[in-house]
Order: C-alpha cells, then structure tokens, then sequence
C-alpha cells in the first residue's frame, strides 16, 4: 500500500515538473498580455453570447445585408479554431482571409486588427489557445444571396480594404499615437461610430463621425465640441470608459456593453490615452442648426410631457445630476442627427453598467407604456431643442418601428 | 401499563442522528456562490396600471346605478368650485373598485369570529363591501317607498335627500336588519371620497377636477426646481398617472 501511495507521490511530481518545463516563463507572460489585447479588442463583446461560455459563438449580428453570427473562437477542434495555426490567424486579423483562405465578411472589424501590432496578435493568438475548447457549431453565414457568397469579399476587399499595420505619427505625443493605435486598430471604435459606405465600409475622411447600427446611434466622438465630445475634458472622459457614467452622460445599449467588456477594464494610462487622441479628432457640423420654435406646437406638449414626466430625475432645467442623472442641456448625446438612441432610452428604459469603479446601476424606467408615439416624438424634439440644444425634430414615424 | 409514542425516538437514536447530521454537515463541501453585482434589470419593464374608462355596469344594476349617482350628488354636489360627484365618476369608481377585489374584501381576513369592535378598528362583520352597497341601496329605496310616498331615493328633491343622508349618517333611521345605517353612510361617503379624489386612472376624478380644485399637483415627485421659492404658487397644472391632457399636440 505503501509503495503505491510513494510511486503516485513521485509520478505526480514528474509530471507537474514536466508541465511547468513545457511552459517557458515568459510564455505566461505573453498569455497575460494576450488577454489584455482581447479586452482591447472586445473579442468577447461579439463572440461571447449572454450568458454562454467564453468565446463560444454570439448573438446575432443584424448587418444591412442580413444576419451574421459571430463563430466559435475557443480551441475546439471541431467547431471553434482549434485546427487554425497562428499563421492563420494572423493572417485572419491582418487580411481577413481566415484557415483554408475562406473569407471574412468585415463585420469582423479585420480593417481595423489589420492596424494591430504584430506581437499583439502572436499575444493575443497565445491567449486564445487557453480558453475552454467549447463544442459549439455556428453556422456563422446568414447572408441572402448574393452576399452569402464569400468570395464576394474579395471585390468588397479591393475597392475597401486597406491593409497594413498603424504608422504612428512622429509629430505627435507617444501617448496620442497609442490612442490612435487603439482606436483605429484593436479597439475598432469605428466599426461602431464611423458612418458607413453603401457597402458597409468604414467612410475613412468621416471616421468617428457617428453612425447608425442595429437600432442604436453610436454618436459622434470626435472633438467636436457641439456633437462630438469636445465639451468632454480628458479626465471626463477616461471617467466614462471606466465607469460607464461621468457627468455628462451614462452609457447605454453596446456601448454599455462595450463598456464592461472591453473599456473598464483597461489600463488607466490607455484610457486616457483614447481621451487625448479622441479629443484631438475633428469631424462633423461645428454649428448649430436653428433650434425647432419654443411655441411650435409639438415643443408645448414635449415642454408639459417633459415636466410631468421626466423632470424629476433630470431637473426642470435639463442640468441632472452629475453620475446619477444625465443632463440634457448641452449634453452631444442628446442633439445627435438621429434619435434612435433617445427613442430607444424612452421605449424601453436603460440601466447604468456595472463597472469595479462604479458599482451603483441608475436606471432609467421605460415609459413606453406611458406615452403614445406622438409623445415621445414630441417630448424628444423638446430635449433636443430646449436649453440652448438645437437638433432636427423628431418624427412619430420613427416611434412605432421601435416598439 | 406502559404507553409509549411509537414515533418518539429513543435516546440512542436521537444522539445517533444529532451524530450524523454534524457529520454529514461539515463533511458537504461549503460552495461558494459567485455573484455578479449586477442589478436585476429587464429592457421595457413596467408595471403599467390599467385604465379605467367609463361605460358600462360591472357590478351595479341600472336601479343601483340611478340611486347611487343621486346619493354622490349630494355628497359631493355640482357648484361653483368643482363639478358634482356623478360627473366626476365617483359611480364608475364605485362600481369597478365593487367588481373587484374590494369588493369581495379578498385582501381582508373575513372568517370569524365576529365580535364588535372598537371604532378605530374598523369595520368587524362579514358582509363584504359588494353585499353592503346590494343590500344597503336596496334599503334606502325600500324606506323612501315606505316613507316618501312610493318615491324612490333619486325621485326625492335635493332637500329631502339630503335630509334622508342626514337621517341616515346620524343613524335614526334604519333600511335593512344587518345593515347598520350609520355605517353604511360612512362607507358610501369614504367610497364617494375616494372616486373624487383619486387619480382619474380609476375611474373617478374626471379631468383632475378635484386636484385642479384643490391646487394639488398630482402624481409628481420631485419639487427640487421649486424648494426655495417661497410664497409662490406652484406653476404646474396636475398630472395623472396616465398623463395629462396638455400632453396633446394642439
């Protein structure tokens, strides 16, 4: 009995030294900083879906031309990437033709990942073989024809695809060339806000300028002082991507989950470093329009659905209260070119996301069942151009679709 | 002769399991529950409450409907400060609160025994309010037959009304043999209260008259804007749970 509990004793410790041997010091080193570059780069924000494992396949993607869903990536041999060599991956990330030359429709930012460094992706590649391997199949390609065609992307590729990795600009601080690295390559900030070609591509000279997708507007966050974010200073920002809420504003819908994902959780010094690049950015109207007539009729019923309904939390006057409640007045969110955003905040309510820097989670209720299309028309063209806002009105068309 | 609880466990056993429970308990692993911190929360969650529009009789019937609108037209009648309690809906109220779980007394523990109580007690009998209002209208028309000249309730003038709710409140006059007259009054007049005064959503309280009336605001919560302005009106005309009519585009 002895002998066997002595040999189990002596074959363990072979083996674990054995392990520890196969992994060389700074191979753990790179694993960490391989995850660092997946919470840069949200991987998980499209490949994890609620609720499932890590990196399994996602939810749908609802793109202008159908319906994506975003793969398996964990090591898994039959469904995920298992069979993938780094070199596929790389180039994956660098070109979007992914293991045995299929391509990738860019709703995988590779536009962007083309930008990242290549020490990144080999960290980020590293990372990536210690998920769970997790049997998953997704049938990622719902596209309609013609676009389920994944050749296709070939043309798209040529007419739309620049490669190559970030070139950072010499004239400029070391801090702003990482905002910009991360920016335009592993934080792909533009797949969101950047507005798009008829063919789904980022429009390069309206980069961060702000766009539409799947029922949100992803505002403009350039530094524009009237729509961008330019009336934002440096620490308000970093505030934001920490914590989802600074106060100006309290984020909602992906960027909510963007938010804690991807943006709280890096590094202060990357955080503000996105700040002094973003503020340093240009783009969009930098005057405004001429406000909609305080005595425009659809002004007086939003100025009395205002204050019977949603001045007790943003105040009389539109100021809020600063991380609790949003203020209106002045706030770029509010007096983006589209409402999507504001109507869906409305209809369906919101909460605040939960970050290790800001743990409460104000919500906002719905009031969909409280205010007809007409009023919520009504009570947003008020927001959007009282208090010195001033933005296009609002449409009761563009209420109904969004119940 | 010995007698012994067959399901009383001797000592042995008792000390046995107290044994076993302490080891079964220490030796189940402790596990550990992650939690997020993160709010319960749900996208277009509400709790919407459910709007009551005249037209049509739930519980009342047409007789009951003709007695009861004269009995809180008197209660609360039509003059130059509000409308009366009729138009105002204190009926619909009325009716729909009596079709319901009020009616019924569901929320009210209503098994005996019944004993009297003191009047800061409350109300102590069986009958539930919906066989109050049935057997209390029946009885006040019953006695005006009997004691009016054949009329019934809403056939008499304002005056002998009156007189007759007065009679009744001061309990000198008795409509039926369970019903307490008295408090039967105090039901119908609380009742009558409650359709005026409460947000228009159920039933009663047509327009927020009573609120307009009185200079309440309504159902708002937050009077931050208004704290430090002293001796001033309020400037906001009420507002009612479902909304307001100044929410119309005009």
């Amino acid at each position: 009995m002895k002998k066997i509990a002595f040999s189990l004793t002596l074959a363990t410790t072979v083996l674990s030294a054995g392990l520890a041997l196969s992994q060389a010091p700074d191979d753990a080193s790179k694993i960490i900083r391989g995850h660092y570059q997946a919470i840069l780069a949200d991987c998980a924000a499209c490949h994890t879906a609620p609720g499932g494992k890590p990196l399994s396949g996602g939810l749908p993607l609802e793109t202008p031309f159908g319906q994506l869903i975003p793969p398996n990536i964990t090591p898994d041999k039959a469904t995920g990437i298992g069979n993938w060599t780094e070199e596929d991956f790389h180039r994956a990330l660098k070109t979007g033709i992914g293991h045995d030359g299929k391509r990738l429709y860019p709703a995988m930012p590779y536009p962007a990942y083309t930008k990242m460094k290549d020490e990144d992706i080999s960290s980020l590649w590293s990372y990536l073989r210690t998920v769970e391997p997790v049997f998953n199949p997704v049938d990622a390609n719902q596209l309609p024809f013609p676009f389920n065609i994944r050749l296709s992307m070939l043309g798209w590729n040529m007419i739309n695809f620049e490669g190559g990795a970030f070139k950072p600009d010499p004239s400029k601080s070391p801090e702003w060339n990482r905002g910009a690295y991360i920016v335009q390559g592993p934080g792909h900030c533009g797949t969101c806000h950047s507005p798009k070609t008829f063919l789904g591509a980022d429009k390069v000279d309206e980069a961060l300028q702000g766009a539409s997708l799947q029922g949100w507007y992803a505002p403009n966050i350039t530094g524009n002082s009237y729509i961008g974010i330019g009336s934002w200073s440096e620490d308000e920002i970093v505030q934001y991507l920490k914590s989802g809420a600074n106060g100006h504003t309290i984020a909602s819908g992906p960027m909510a989950e963007a938010i804690q994902a991807s943006t709280s959780l890096m590094t202060d010094a990357d955080a503000k470093a996105i700040a002094t690049y973003l503020k340093s950015t240009e783009g969009g109207p930098t005057g405004k329009p001429q406000p909609v007539s305080a005595s425009d009729p659809h002004m007086t019923a939003g100025a009395a659905i205002y204050h019977d309904t949603c001045s007790a939390c943003h105040g009389g006057a539109g100021k809020g209260a600063r991380q609790l409640f949003p203020a209106l007045a002045g706030s770029s969110i509010v007096q983006q070119p589209s409402a999507e955003t504001l109507v869906r905040l409305v209809l369906n309510g919101s909460q605040g996301v939960h970050t290790p820097e800001a743990k409460t989670q104000p919500s906002m209720p719905s009031l969909g069942w409280r205010l007809s299309d007409q009023q919520v028309a009504d009570v947003l063209t008020y927001i959007r151009n009282s208090w010195g806002n001033a933005a296009p009105a609002v449409q009761v068309s563009d209420i109904a679709s969004r119940r | 002769m010995e007698t012994r609880c067959p399901k009383r466990p001797t000592r042995r056993q008792f000390l046995s399991s107290v044994a076993f429970t302490v080891l079964a308990g220490s030796a189940a692993p402790v596990l550990a529950r992650s939690i997020s911190g993160s709010l319960p929360w749900e996208v277009r969650s509400a709790d919407p409450p459910v709007q009551v529009r005249p037209g049509g009789w739930l519980f009342f019937t047409p007789e009951e409907v003709t007695t009861m609108e004269a009995v809180v037209d008197r209660l609360v009648p039509a003059d130059e400060l509000s409308i009366g309690g009729k138009e105002a809906g204190c009926v619909v109220y009325l009716d729909r609160q009596l079709a319901g779980f009020y009616g019924v007394s569901s929320r009210l523990y209503t098994s005996g025994p019944f004993l009297p109580g003191l009047p800061t007690q409350g109300y102590q009998k069986p009958e539930t309010p919906a066989e109050r209002y049935r057997a209390g209208l029946a009885g006040i028309d019953a006695w005006t037959r009997d004691n009016k000249g054949g009329k019934r309730f809403s056939e008499l003038s304002p005056d002998e009304q009156d007189a007759v709710l007065k009679d009744l409140e001061a309990g000198k006059i008795s409509i039926s043999e369970q019903l307490d007259a008295k408090s039967f009054f105090n039901l119908m007049l609380s009742n009558t209260m409650e359709g005026f005064f409460a947000d228009p959503i159920y039933g009663g309280n047509k327009d927020m008259a009573s609120w307009k009336m009185l200079g309440f605001p309504g159902a708002r919560y937050d009077y931050r804007d208004h704290v430090t302005k002293h001796n001033q009106p309020y400037p906001l005309p009420p507002v009612s749970i479902a909304g307001s009519t100044e929410w119309i585009t005009r």
